[in-house]
């Protein structure tokens, strides 16, 4: 099959972007210059054979100048003229809503809807048509449905920043509330119920494409700060990930980027998705993270100059936003088929390799610089029917919630005491054992019927002198919620005993910190019991499964397979977790159990 | 003495930077420095681009371009990058 490479290149005039207007405290000429740098924008894309999606901000439907930019725009080049959520912020809107809040989805229902409609109405009474796509940093379910029902032109909209949550807002100084982890990094149709999760089947359909704002560094945005790592020039800058050669500024790490994103096409069917959404406060003439105004624009012209670069040699196609919602609908006719990315550093210059998978069951990652352990886990399963905004219980933080996050609430390094969120093996012989988390490795990808399959290379674990050489082959059934992992001993160590302890340590929660846990129930078969924090465990043999039960983020997970001992163990107050497990001893063979994830009702 | 502004160009502290915080930092007129409002950190402009440029040690495919990311379970295999080439 011919890979598919598309990207779109989305521009929004702002005409009182926030930064110009607010961090420089300089408001004469800011209209102007948000004119300036939207018509740069524009001529960027054009002057290399792009197209772009306009989003009209609600500012810009005051502007007869910006209508008829976009009006001839969309004539001349064929760019679409959608309608944002962004960019809210302009003195008529602060006139008629007296408010400074400026992210839809913070806002309480009613005032949702009279936003929408406000902005909808006007955009109609502007342009005659009501728009085919609409964008913001975070869209819930409750604004797209509305939206759905009472505009159903609207067929793509930007819904996520992919893992902008806790780490942006530190990087922010604590000051940067735009909380929405746990969605998918490429585009996925959202379910009615929860956004971040991608639709189960049609009843479940939302009726709109989501597109994430930027296509992010799958590695380094999962560790570092979101806005240094993306197909957005300047947070490339931000990230300080440039540097001067003979007078020039260097940026490669823009087009590896732009690069490795093509290269998963190996993973979807041929099929790779990219994305530009660069808002005018980071062009401003005043210059921005220390990078002077001349760097800020060479560095978007090259953006520009590298997509159209690649469409000239025929390795890129670039859409409108409703052009790619059709194209995304007619080339995804499953829903339950996953989104694959096998991710290699491309920043740190190390081997590290991840494989992200989300499916309408979960969104999880493997890292196979700890032997394929599950480092990050959310179970779409459970729909959780979050709200957000005024008048709800996540005010302003839309992440969907994590049951394993190894950044949050450790992994398999913890300082002495206590055990960090990480599902894994210890391997146990000769009266020592080993993590392998602590064996790094590379896997291989393959695509099988129902499903993705990695093979991780061999690995060898030496206990008590003893080398047992290890292949550990992880299979995701798509849409079940079920990851199958085998463990196979490679080599001959005789009457040797080897024992596998398959292991899940989670918790739940979208920051750094843990709720009360105590509505959480632990078991295995047909034992169970509530949590307290006191550390008991509940352990035995032969059994079918060990469990665990999240009322909080209504989910269940089970394990089972191969097994001589279940074990279901609670944490303590010092260290808030839960913790299921199999164990199995063998000298040769494989030892193969089961991951589910289950809605608990 | 007058207050701190910004400075020419929002200068973050390096020192935060390192541990993933954008913070601007403030300029003083009379010492001619610029200070950060978080940690302890001053420093003129010249020490703040050579502090920026000791962040950037971490990244060592900086300046490097992939030329082919290799089988699944091989490294990228990287070329040192031509200025001006893309």
């Amino acid at each position: 099959m011919e890979n598919k490479f598309i990207v779109n290149i989305i521009h929004r005039p702002e005409l009182s972007p926030e930064y110009a207007e607010r961090a420089l405290g300089k408001k004469d000429g800011v209209r102007d210059e948000s004119l300036d740098i939207f018509r740069f924008q524009q001529d960027c894309a054009h002057k290399y054979g792009l197209k772009t999606t306009i989003q009209i901000t609600y500012a810009s439907l005051f502007s007869d100048v910006i209508i008829e930019l976009a009006k001839e725009d969309h004539e001349k080049y064929g760019d679409e003229i959608g309608l944002s959520l962004l960019g809210l912020p302009c003195p008529e809107f602060r006139e008629k809503y007296h408010t400074e809040d400026f992210c839809i989805w913070m806002f309480d229902e009613k005032r949702k809807e009279e936003i929408v409609d406000d902005v909808f109405g006007k955009f109609y009474e502007r342009f005659g048509f009501y728009p085919e796509s609409t964008s913001s940093y975070f869209l819930d379910a409750y604004t797209i449905n509305y939206i759905k029902k009472n505009y159903p032109s609207v067929k793509c909209a930007v819904a996520t920043c992919w893992e902008e949550g806790p780490k942006a807002y530190h990087t922010c100084n604590n000051s940067w509330y735009t909380f929405m982890d746990g969605g998918p990094w490429n585009p996925w149709i959202p379910s009615k119920v929860n956004s971040h999760c991608p639709a189960a089947d049609a009843a479940d359909d939302s009726g709109i494409v989501a597109i994430p704002h930027l296509s992010r560094d799958l590695m380094a945005c999962f560790d570092g700060n979101g806005s240094n790592f993306g197909t957005h020039p300047q947070n490339v800058l931000r990230g300080m990930i440039y540097y001067g050669d003979s007078g020039e500024w260097e940026y490669p790490y823009l087009y590896n980027l732009i690069d490795q994103y093509r290269h998963l096409a190996k993973y979807n069917d041929g099929y790779s998705y990219n994305m530009m959404f660069v808002g005018p406060g980071w062009l401003n003439r005043r210059g921005r993270w220390e990078a002077p105004y001349e760097l800020l624009a060479k560095s978007y012209d090259d953006g520009m100059k590298y997509y159209g670069k690649l469409k000239k040699e025929g390795k890129l196609s670039d859409m409108t936003m409703s052009e790619f919602a059709d194209y995304y609908r007619e080339s995804h006719k499953d829903y339950k088929r996953g989104e694959c990315a096998l991710w290699k550093d491309i920043l740190y210059g190390s081997n590290k390799e991840y494989f992200w998978y989300a499916d309408p069951a979960m969104r999880t990652c493997f890292d196979f610089n700890q032997g394929g352990a599950l480092i990050d886990l959310r179970p779409y399963v459970a729909r959780i029917p979050q709200k957000t905004g005024i008048g709800t219980e996540n005010v302003y933080d839309a992440s969907y919630p994590y049951l394993i996050q190894i950044n949050y609430r450790a992994g398999y390094f913890t300082h002495y005491a206590g055990a960090g969120t990480v599902r894994s093996c210890k391997i146990s012989c000769r009266g020592e054992s080993a993590d392998l988390c602590l064996c790094r490795t590379m896997a291989v990808y393959e695509k099988i019927d129902g499903g993705v399959r990695l093979t991780a290379d061999p690995v060898t674990v030496t206990l008590g002198g003893l080398d047992i050489v290890i292949q550990s082959v992880y299979t995701i059934v798509e849409g079940e919620g079920d990851i199958i992992t085998e463990r196979r001993i490679l080599n001959d160590i005789g009457d040797e005993k080897v024992t596998f302890y398959e292991y899940f340590t989670g918790a739940f929660g979208t920051t750094e910190y843990q709720a009360d846990m105590t509505g959480v129930t632990l078991g295995v078969d047909d034992e169970d019991m509530k949590f307290a924090y006191l550390g008991r465990k509940i352990v035995k043999n032969d059994a079918k499964r060990a469990y665990v039960t999240i009322p909080d983020v209504l989910t269940e997970v089970e394990m089972g397979g191969d097994c001589d001992e279940a074990v279901a163990e609670e944490g303590i107050a010092f260290s808030p977790v839960y913790h299921i497990g199999v164990r199995k001893t063998i000298s040769k063979g494989e030892v193969k159990t089961w991951l589910k994830l289950r809605k608990a009702n | 003495m007058a207050q701190a502004t910004k400075g020419k160009l929002n200068f973050r502290c390096p020192s935060c930077f390192m541990r993933d915080i954008d913070i601007d930092m403030f300029f003083d007129e009379e010492k001619k420095e610029y200070y950060c409002l978080r940690c302890s950190f001053s420093g003129k402009e010249e020490d703040v681009l050579r502090l920026n440029d000791m962040a950037r040690f971490r990244y060592r495919a900086m300046t490097k371009r992939v030329v082919d990311f290799g089988a699944d379970n091989e490294p990228v295999r990287f070329e040192e990058h031509i200025g001006g080439e893309q």
